[in-house]
């Protein structure tokens, strides 16, 4: 029998069936959800029944990993399905309330692909196993970024939908749609960025310590880009607060922030590929 | 059979100019039915007067033509020639009837397609009807169904989404960008006839307070007390500004009263809280570079009806939807109406044949209660109730039937066979009639009173 290192043969557990349904959930999901925005609405109700059995199938998914030892953090690799899990489930409670049929056909293929990148790439091997504090820094930086997805996520559709009230495109999806006024999305986003930025800034502090107990060198590029994440949400929410910050600039930073965010884990993930 | 007819003229056939010779005023219309139904060959009667159309709904008495005496006694209301309303009047009968006022009520035949007052007219104008003692069974159940097929248009098309109006565009444009109208203050610039219709519909949508500004206060403090609004002077313009989330702008002014440099003040004072600005006046009172600043969403009078177009395209759209409806619905009122034309005679054949059933019951059951019988006897006393029954059923259609000439035996043989179901075997005419099927019963002493009919 072949016998592997424990951290290599962890990150090569096979994905899980509900892996697959998730899959065929979020593809049918994004689907259907352009057929509503293409004005099918009779089909929303189904399009947020698929990202409830996306969502649900994708939560079997960590769960059946976990009994196979493999934390949802354990890795890059793993903490990118993490993130998708949780940008999926904001998105579903967020539904609830308002018509977020935009949100949703950039959302579901997001969250699709991330999914996909998480169990379907290379998994490489772990250099050792994560001591707790590594774990916790994953954890707390994928919720983090999760958050600020979501929150990203509102301010696309603020962006679009401004972009087409502004430029007067009474035609366009955007406006079609009825979607969620601006003044909540706006608000939404705030919020989120409130709740995302002491899980975010905890994450960075617990991963510079984690960072100088390896020993490792600070002069590589994914410290700076997650340094301007943490840069754009703090300016943000000083302009807010201090400066009534709101609206297209308010959305913009946030995006800055989120850009900055997957960059950082882009960079691990691809990283992780090569070595 | 009666039958359902429509008789008037549209906003489709009739210009104002005839369409207001024709109308009639709230107070005249139960009389006016009234005579309608006494002078005409009309048993019931509802008479619907707008500004788009002026039309009759009646249901003709049994086998009469209505719609030419209802169009001779409208001209003859209004002191019309017959001639002044030839090419504009028009009737429908039945079916057609049936379709056009399932198409009024769900507003598919209204100019703005879609929209919800002819609905509540058309119910104000059954309810006349019913004081004024015209509307009966039919014309009630007609406008019933009527008034639910508008329903159903209604929440399974997008007839009626998306404002169609400027006033409504304005409400919808602001509740895009603050949601909930709820706490929202409007500012009143001007005192246009347009923004005071947009400025009550923001109210009536939630909006907290408005307040008008004019140059003139006199006409300010009218208008405010118009729409139960605030006045304030011109001169606080920029503060008022600074404080109202939607602004509604229609000056005379020939320069723009909104201009770059005061909204800049304002955005900043506001600190970039969202604000929506839709100017409706000609010339526009607006720059339309305050529409570049983060926040404030402006529109003028050619985006309002931008918008209105496109919601309009999307009505028609959904009209296609609801014509189908109509028509299913129209279908099945249809098949109803039919039925209603037997239904006396069938409640008729039904007592009847219960009447007759029940008699001879009655009897007996009075002769087992005489004396003791024996469970033979009493199965004669059951065999023989079921055989007088039968006969005395039979005895008034088979008398009729021998009694007919010739052609009516044909005639009323093949009609009974339908509708009992029978196949007479052939070659047995002239044979004498065969007896019931149910044993021969000798007569019981007993039951003398128990004869056959024949």
């Amino acid at each position: 029998m072949t016998t592997y290192e424990p951290a290599a043969r962890l990150l090569s557990v096979a994905p899980s069936p509900a892996f697959w349904v998730a899959v065929a959930a979020y593809a049918a999901a994004s689907t259907v959800l352009f057929l509503v925005l293409a004005g099918k609405q009779k089909l929303r109700g189904l399009a947020i029944s698929l990202v409830g059995v996306a969502f649900v199938a994708h939560g079997v998914d960590i769960g059946w990993r976990g009994t196979l030892h493999v934390h949802p953090a354990q890795s890059v690799r793993e903490a990118i399905g993490l993130l998708a899990f949780i940008v999926t489930g904001g998105y579903l409670l967020a539904s609830t309330r308002y018509r977020l049929t935009i949100g949703g056909v950039v959302v579901m293929p997001v969250a699709l692909i991330l999914l996909v990148a998480a169990r379907l790439t290379p998994a490489g091997t772990a250099p050792e196993d994560l001591s707790t504090l590594g774990r916790i820094h994953i954890s707390m930086a994928t919720i983090g970024v999760g958050v600020f997805a979501f929150a990203s996520a509102l301010s696309a559709i603020y962006l679009m939908e401004a972009r087409a009230l502004k430029k007067k495109k009474f035609d366009t999806v955007a406006f079609k749609d009825n979607g969620a006024p601006l003044e909540v999305l706006d608000r939404m986003s705030h919020r989120l960025i409130w709740v995302g930025f002491p899980i975010f800034t905890v994450a960075l502090v617990l991963g510079a310590i984690w960072v100088s107990k390896l020993g490792e060198s600070l002069d590589r590029p994914e410290y700076p880009l997650a340094a301007i994440t943490w840069c754009a949400y703090a300016a943000l929410l000083v302009g807010r607060q201090a400066y009534g910050w709101r609206g297209r600039r308010a959305a913009r930073f946030t995006l800055i922030g989120f850009a900055a965010a997957l960059a950082v884990l882009a960079i691990y993930l691809v990283r992780r590929m090569v070595e | 059979m009666s039958e359902l007819f429509v008789v008037g003229i549209s906003w489709r056939t009739a210009p104002v100019a005839i369409r207001e010779k024709l109308a009639f005023r709230d107070e005249e219309v139960a009389s006016t039915l009234r005579e309608l139904t006494i002078v005409n060959p009309v048993a019931e009667a509802l008479l619907i007067s707008t500004c788009n159309r002026v039309e009759v709904y009646g249901v003709a008495k049994p086998g009469a033509d209505a719609t030419g005496p209802v169009r001779h006694f409208l001209a003859q209301q209004r002191g019309l020639k017959a001639g002044e309303l030839a090419d504009v009047i028009y009737d429908h009968r039945g079916s057609a009837a049936i379709r056009h006022v399932f198409r009024v009520a769900s507003a598919l035949d209204s100019l703005v397609l879609g929209e919800a007052q002819i609905l509540g007219q058309l119910k104000a104008a059954y309810g006349v009807a019913g004081g004024a003692g015209t509307s009966g069974p039919v014309l009630g159940r007609f406008l019933e169904r009527a008034f639910g097929v508008a329903k159903r248009v209604r929440t399974e098309t997008s007839i009626a989404r998306g404002a169609a109006n400027i006033s409504s565009v304005a409400v919808e444009l602001a509740t895009r960008v603050f949601g909930n109208l709820s706490g929202k203050s409007v500012l009143v610039i001007g005192a246009g006839k347009m923004s005071t219709l947009a400025a009550r519909h923001l109210y009536t949508s939630g909006a907290q307070q408005i307040v008008v500004t004019n140059r003139s206060p006199e006409k300010a403090e009218a208008l405010a007390a118009e729409i139960d609004g605030i006045a304030r002077p011109w001169s606080e313009l920029e503060t008022l500004l600074a404080q109202t989330d939607i602004v509604i702008s229609s000056t005379g002014a020939r320069e723009p009263v909104l201009t770059r440099a005061l909204f800049k003040k304002v955005t900043k004072a506001r600190r970039w809280r969202p604000m929506t600005v839709i100017d409706i006046a000609v010339p526009r009172d607006a720059e339309p570079a305050i529409g570049d600043f983060d926040g404030v969403y402006l529109f003028d009078i050619d985006d309002l009806e931008k918008v209105v177009a496109a919601n309009l395209a999307e009505r028609a759209r959904a009209g296609e939807q609801a014509g189908r409806i109509v028509e299913h619905e129209a279908g099945q009122f249809e098949q109803w109406l039919r039925t209603q034309g037997v239904v006396p005679t069938i409640r008729a054949l039904r007592e009847h044949f219960a009447e007759v059933a029940d008699t001879e019951l009655q009897k007996a059951l009075e002769q087992l209660a005489r004396r003791e019988h024996s469970p033979v006897q009493q199965r004669e006393v059951v065999q023989r109730l079921v055989q007088l029954v039968v006969n005395k059923l039979l005895h008034t259609p088979t008398a009729a039937l021998r009694e007919s000439t010739s052609d009516e035996a044909a005639l009323r043989a093949e009609v009974l066979c339908e509708l009992f179901g029978l196949e007479p075997e052939q070659g047995r005419e002239g044979e004498r009639e065969s007896q019931p099927t149910i044993p021969a019963v000798p007569a019981l002493d007993a039951a003398p009173e128990m004869k056959s009919p024949e």
